[in-house]
This record gives structure tokens, C-alpha cells and sequence, in this order.
């Protein structure tokens, strides 16, 4: 008898032929998620089981499963042969001497002599003369003892089934560059796309001196905690300081941060590029903010050629956004009181609805491909 | 490199490292224990605590109990002594004294008062002495204000205050004036923390200095050190390097005051008066100078000095809850939130050259200039 963790399949149970590619995606990733611990990773008729580690790491073990997409649920259970004595005694470990419960059986192996209804039976009159003080509900059970009949004469023993994060295998749908500030949005919007498969990388602009060594260290770690879902990231920072200073002096203030997102948008697609990366991947939210109404995601939006413009946040509340931030475990990190962009050129009164022909004729003043030139000899890699 | 953050920390002495160093290499016993190399090194703390001491106060009358820093002295000493009734201190303290009122107010066992500032830093005496009565049982007020590096008298001060209400505890934060200041504590000076990397000292050691009568609650309990006012093992090299500090500091203590004083104003002559303003009073500590450019952010101008290789404070860090963002002495002090914003504290120690304070000016006035330019 051996204590194991049993991972089953999300979606990529609907795959067919291609099947393959996803399963071995996720067991990569799977991989890489508990490398730092003793164990083994096997794949077993359908589903993962990690075996071979210490009592202690179960927890953290499940903790680190539990955000890797591709997994639909997690259980911790035993191992034992077939026979019932064997599957009595890891009931034994996951029942609880008093209280209420009922037993559920599958067989996998439907040559085992006995029917389903038949195991729990006779398990459950089993589990009722080893603790006198237990009662059978089937209703509302305190445990539910479920046991897996699988084959080769082995079988699991487990009680409960904790969800895990669902979606498809990080790197099955290829890679976007998120545009990372140091708020509560953009890390949400990297997790719902690393939650289809797509894998991540990361662009945070600042504007270094305005902006401090803290708000950079908050992206960092903002980054960390995204990686832990988006198997790895690597984060690029852009100073956009010298593009906010020209805007500043040439430009009218209303249209600061219209013109600055324009800069960043054009950054941004020549960056992926580069980086064989086939979309951008922003936090906004429909009307959240001045600069992320309809008019101005339009006025971003045109001036990126190639890639499409992802926002998977975009009809979500704030509220919404915030209990995947929780979540996810990036909230704390994310309202930190970091500035993470310039607000010493902040309007008083930004521009709301931006006409597309105004902003073109405030952008004439600037020399925008210099501008852009400049902002890329400032860029900086951090492998997280 | 030009470092002038010593208010924050200071370069620990060499030469005091050197000579402490053997605590490390071959004296590493531990104090409490019975054999002699042990027992040996108590001769040696007692050398320390008299070497920290003596400069400072009556021997006979004071002692000094050695904690990890100046926060925690401040902090054993306030919730030793914040009993009952009342408690009173100032605008203008660190928020070693201040957090830990904050404490004592949320906890509501004590009525906390805070006494306003004058426009030069210093705690407004009359106002703190209309707040002691019959009912205060502490009174905390900082020796030199660690944003500004105003004076306040504490000896007058303690003085004062005594004869208002002769049963309360009188402490004082003396972090940024032990070891810069000539001064001898009064007898109405029940308690006072000081912390050795403000003076060349190793970040991690820091004592309270007390009246031996005053008892105190312990909050480190276990071996007994300390008198068993503080226990853990202690921390001899530091203590040790830390006394040896202290010694130079004392003996060169008039020279550097003077020296400084010079530079100070030196620095605040060749400073561009069109970006800045004088924060600092002139009879502050002059290991302090503390201006602000109003309209700028000061922030961003420690970032621009920084790269030019100058490291200078602001009055605070950055951040954009704007009530934290501001100096908070300097908003005591009675001056708007756009001169807070643009608070710089350019600190001195004892290492500071000549050649350093003139190219200090020469790059903050460059900075200063570039950065209201790119406002503009």
C-alpha cells in the first residue's frame, strides 16, 4: 500500500487523434511543476499518478498540481492490491472512526468479481465493524470513501476530490506577450490565456526615474507568481520615460496616456515579433478606466499591423477580476502602493472618447519611430 | 560614488572592525559560559557598556542594556513605561516611537497625545507641556529629528515636564544625536535609546540606556543576559565594534560637529536657490540637511542623483497612497503637501570631504534643473 496523488484529465479528453500531444504537454508541465520535490510522475490509463514522496510533501505537492492547466481534479489516496482486505485497510486511513459515510465504487476493471454495488456493500459493512461508531448516510455524508478498481490487481482508496485548474496544457496554443503592469488586471489576463494553453511571456513598461525600484520589484514578483501558471515566463521591461517627457512637452495633456498606449501597442507587436510570439495580451476591461473605453481600445488598437489584440478581460467586473486576482494568489502583490507608471504627467482631465484623426494630428508632432527606436535600447530580460 | 544617506546608515569604521575582529577569529566564546575564555569576554562587554556609556551619562546612575537596534530599545522602553493614565510624545518621531504609539492607542489600555511641531522641526514645548497632567505616565520626545535634524532640548524639555508631574517616565530617541552631539543626560532623563549603525556601527546592535532604578518589563526572556533584562546569547562582535565606533566618534565628536556644520552650510550656499528651499534649521544637527524642491518629486530626483553616482534620502518612500508619500515631519511642520513631495535629506558622517560636498552641489543643482525643465 503506498500513499499516491491521483490527477485526471480536463478537456483533453474531447481530443482525438492529436490526443497525444496534449497528454505529453502536460505531463511536461507536470513535470516541471514538481520538480523540486522527490517524486515520480507516471501516466496510467488516462490519468497521472505522482507516487514515491515523502508523507510531508503531499500538500505542497497538491499545491503545485493544483495550477497546472490541463488538470481537471486532484485526489490524495491510497495505492493497495485488489482484494478487499488490502482496499480495507486504506479505507481505514481515509474513513474516519466516527461520524457518517458512505462508500462509492468504480471498477476500471470490469473482469473483478465483484459489481460496484457489490464493493461498496460489502466495504462499507467492512468500515461499520472496524469503527463501531460510524454511521452509514448516504445523503450527506461526513467521507465519502470512493474506491477505483483498476487493473493488474491493483486499486485506489481515496476520499476527497479537489478541483484542480482545468484548461488545456500551457504551450499546446501558442505564445502571446502579455503587457504586465503592476496591477491587479494584467496578471488575471496572463492566467485566463495560459489557462487555454497558450504560453506567456511578459512586457512591463516604466518609466525609470519617475518610477521606483519597488514597483519594478512588485512586476517581478507579480511575474513569479504568474509563472506558476504559465510553466516559466520571461519578463522584458521597456523604459517608455523619454516617449512620456516628449509627449509632455509637445503634446496636449489630455491625449498623454492615448498617444503613451500607442507607443506601448507598437512596442509591444514589434517585441512579439521578435520573439515568434502571435498575439498581445492586455488586461483591459470595457469602460474600467478612461483609456479603456471603446474609443480608446480602437485608438490602441490601429496602430498594431500584424497580431491580433487579445483581452480576456475585457466584459469582466473589476470585482470579477479581483477574486481570480485572490485566486490566483497575485492580489496581495498587486495593490502594493507602487506606482508602476508615471503619474507626475498625469492630466488632470485625459481625453475619453479620443477621435482618431485628433490623435494623429497630436502624434504628427513626435518622431515616433525614433521614439521607438530609443525605447528598445532599454530593454532589459529577466528570466523568471 | 558621493554617499550622503548617513542618516539612514552610515559606512561601518574599519578600524573598529579591525580591532573587534578577533571576537570572530579567536574570542568567540560564548559569555555565559562558566570556563575562562568565556567568563573572559563579560570583562569585555563591561568595557563596551562603560566605553557607550560614560560619554554620555553618570555611570553610577545610568546603565545600558544592549538590544538588537534602535527600535527595539525604543520599543522595550515604551511598553515598559506606558503604564497608565496618559502617554504623550510628538508630530515629528520615527516611527519606531510612533508605530508603537499607535500601538498603545489601539490597544486602549493608554490615552496617546502627540504634540505639534514648530516650523523648524523641533517639538513645540508649551504645546507638550499643556498636554502632561497628573495622569501621564510617559513621554517620549526624540533628541534630533531624523527627517530634518532639528534639536530639541530634551534636558530642558525633561526638566519641564518634571515639574509638571515629577512620576513621569521621560524617554528620548536619541538614534541620530549619540555620538554627533556634546551632551550629558539630565537627571530627569529616565531612558534613552541610541543604535551603533548611525555611527559607524553595524546594523543589529543598538542599546537602551537607563536610570538603574527604573525597572523595566522584558520582553526577551530566557537566559538571563542583560541582567535578564534582555536575553540571548549577545552579540559580542558587534557590541565590541560598536564600542570601538562609539570611542573614535567621541574623541573627534567637537572637530566633526564643526567640520560639518561648515559643510552644511557650504552645501546649502552652492545649492541652486531657484529649485530649492531650506528645510533644515541652521541650529540643527549638522549632519543634516534637508531641503525641498518644491514641485518636483523628490523621489525622482534621488533616482536622477542616484545614476549621476550621488546617493542622497528623500523624507519618505514613494508610493501612491499620498498620505504616506509625504514627509510626515515636514507636514508637521506646517508646510503643503507639494513641498513635502519634493523633500530631499542629504546626510553627512564624519567621512564626508570637502570635494564630496562640492560635487554633491554641483550634481544636484544639474538634476535639479533637468528635472524642472522636463516639468515645465
Amino acid at each position: 500500500m503506498e500513499k499516491v496523488i491521483i490527477l485526471r484529465y480536463a478537456e483533453i479528453y474531447l481530443k482525438g487523434k492529436n490526443r497525444g500531444f496534449f497528454e505529453k504537454a502536460l505531463e511536461n508541465n507536470l513535470q516541471r511543476a514538481i520538480k523540486d520535490i522527490p517524486c515520480e510522475l507516471v501516466r496510467q490509463n488516462g490519468r497521472y499518478l505522482v507516487r514515491s514522496f515523502a508523507e510531508e510533501d503531499a500538500e505542497t505537492l497538491v499545491e503545485k498540481l493544483k495550477k497546472v492547466f490541463g488538470i481537471h481534479s486532484i485526489s490524495v489516496g491510497m495505492e493497495t492490491n485488489s482484494d478487499l482486505e488490502s482496499i480495507l485497510e486504506g479505507a481505514k486511513l481515509v474513513c474516519r472512526p466516527n461520524g457518517t459515510f458512505k462508500v462509492e465504487s468504480h471498477r476500471g476493471d470490469k473482469s473483478y468479481p465483484l459489481t460496484s454495488v457489490e464493493i461498496s456493500k460489502k466495504l462499507g459493512g467492512m468500515l461499520l465493524a472496524t469503527f463501531p461508531k460510524l454511521e452509514v448516510d448516504v445523503h450527506t455524508p461526513d467521507v465519502v470513501v470512493r474506491v477505483d478498481i483498476r487493473e493488474h490487481g491493483k486499486a485506489f482508496v481515496f476520499g476527497d476530490v479537489q478541483e484542480g485548474a482545468n484548461g488545456m496544457p500551457v504551450g499546446t496554443a501558442g505564445k502571446g506577450l502579455l503587457l504586465l503592469s503592476g496591477g491587479i488586471d494584467s496578471p488575471v489576463a496572463g492566467y485566463m490565456m495560459a489557462k487555454r494553453g497558450m504560453k506567456v511571456d511578459c512586457l512591463h513598461f516604466h518609466s525609470y526615474p519617475y518610477t521606483n525600484m519597488q514597483a519594478k520589484e512588485k512586476v517581478v514578483e507579480l511575474a513569479h507568481i504568474l509563472s506558476q501558471y504559465t510553466c516559466g515566463t520571461t519578463l522584458y521591461t521597456v523604459s517608455v520615460t523619454h516617449i512620456q517627457e516628449a509627449i509632455h512637452e509637445k503634446c496636449k495633456p489630455q491625449f498623454m496616456i492615448t498617444l503613451l498606449r500607442r507607443f506601448m501597442y507598437r512596442i509591444a507587436e514589434r517585441h512579439a515579433l521578435k520573439l515568434g510570439g502571435q498575439c498581445i495580451i492586455t488586461g483591459e476591461s470595457l469602460g474600467q478606466v478612461a483609456s479603456q473605453t471603446i474609443e480608446g481600445m480602437t485608438s490602441s488598437n490601429s496602430v498594431v499591423e500584424k497580431l491580433p489584440v487579445l483581452r480576456p478581460l475585457v466584459g469582466f467586473d473589476k470585482n470579477e477580476i479581483i477574486d481570480r486576482s485572490l485566486a490566483m494568489g497575485a492580489y496581495e502583490t498587486s495593490i502594493l502602493p507602487f506606482e508602476d507608471c508615471c503619474t507626475v504627467f498625469l492630466p488632470d482631465f485625459p481625453a475619453i472618447r479620443p477621435k482618431l484623426d485628433e490623435i494623429a494630428k497630436e502624434e504628427a508632432k513626435l518622431d515616433v519611430e525614433g521614439l521607438i527606436e530609443e525605447a528598445f535600447q532599454s530593454v532589459e530580460k529577466i528570466k523568471i | 560614488m558621493i554617499y550622503l544617506d548617513n542618516a539612514a546608515t552610515t559606512k561601518p569604521s574599519v578600524s573598529a572592525f579591525d580591532k573587534a575582529r578577533v571576537f570572530v577569529t579567536e574570542r568567540y566564546f560564548n559569555p555565559s559560559a562558566l570556563y575562562n575564555e568565556g567568563f573572559a569576554l563579560q570583562s569585555e562587554l563591561k568595557k563596551a557598556r562603560s566605553a557607550l556609556l560614560s560619554p554620555v551619562a553618570d555611570e553610577s546612575a545610568f546603565e545600558l542594556i544592549f538590544t538588537s537596534c534602535g527600535t527595539e530599545a525604543d520599543n522595550q522602553a515604551i511598553f515598559s513605561f506606558a503604564r497608565r493614565g496618559n502617554v504623550v510624545t510628538t508630530a515629528g518621531e520615527h516611527s519606531a516611537v510612533f508605530a508603537a504609539f499607535a500601538e498603545l492607542k489601539n490597544r486602549g489600555a493608554v490615552e496617546t497625545r502627540i504634540a505639534p511641531l514648530n516650523k523648524d522641526g523641533s517639538v513645540d514645548v508649551d504645546a507638550l507641556c499643556a498636554l502632561v497632567d497628573n495622569k501621564t505616565s510617559l513621554v517620549s520626545v526624540m533628541h534630533v529629528n531624523n527627517e530634518l535634524g532639528s534639536i530639541n532640548d530634551v534636558n530642558d524639555i525633561a526638566k519641564r515636564v518634571k515639574q509638571i508631574n515629577p512620576r513621569v517616565i521621560f524617554h528620548v530617541d536619541g538614534v541620530q544625536a549619540y555620538g554627533k552631539l556634546a551632551f550629558r543626560l539630565a537627571k530627569e532623563i529616565d531612558a534613552y535609546s541610541i543604535s551603533a549603525h548611525k555611527i559607524g556601527g553595524l546594523k543589529g546592535v543598538g542599546a537602551l540606556i537607563k536610570r538603574k532604578s527604573l525597572q523595566i518589563a522584558p520582553y526577551i526572556i530566557g537566559g538571563g543576559q542583560e541582567s535578564g533584562k534582555r536575553s540571548g546569547t549577545e552579540n559580542v562582535f558587534g557590541i565590541m565594534q560598536f564600542a570601538y565606533a562609539a570611542q573614535e566618534k567621541f574623541l573627534l565628536l567637537r572637530q566633526d560637529y564643526a567640520r560639518l556644520k561648515d559643510y552644511r552650510e557650504r552645501l546649502w550656499e552652492l545649492l541652486d536657490k531657484d529649485v530649492y528651499t531650506r528645510i533644515s534649521p541652521e541650529n540643527g544637527t549638522p549632519y543634516i540637511l534637508t531641503v525641498a524642491a518644491a514641485g518636483l518629486r523628490g523621489e525622482v530626483l534621488l533616482h536622477m542623483a542616484n545614476d549621476k553616482g550621488l546617493i542622497i534620502g528623500t523624507g519618505s518612500a514613494c508610493s501612491s497612497n499620498a498620505k504616506s508619500r509625504y514627509s510626515k515631519a515636514v507636514i508637521a511642520c506646517g508646510y503643503d503637501e507639494k513641498t513635502a513631495d519634493g523633500v530631499l535629506r542629504i546626510s553627512f558622517s564624519n567621512e564626508t570631504t570637502q570635494e564630496e560636498i562640492e560635487r554633491a552641489a554641483a550634481i544636484l543643482n544639474d538634476i535639479g534643473n533637468d528635472l524642472k525643465r522636463r516639468m515645465q
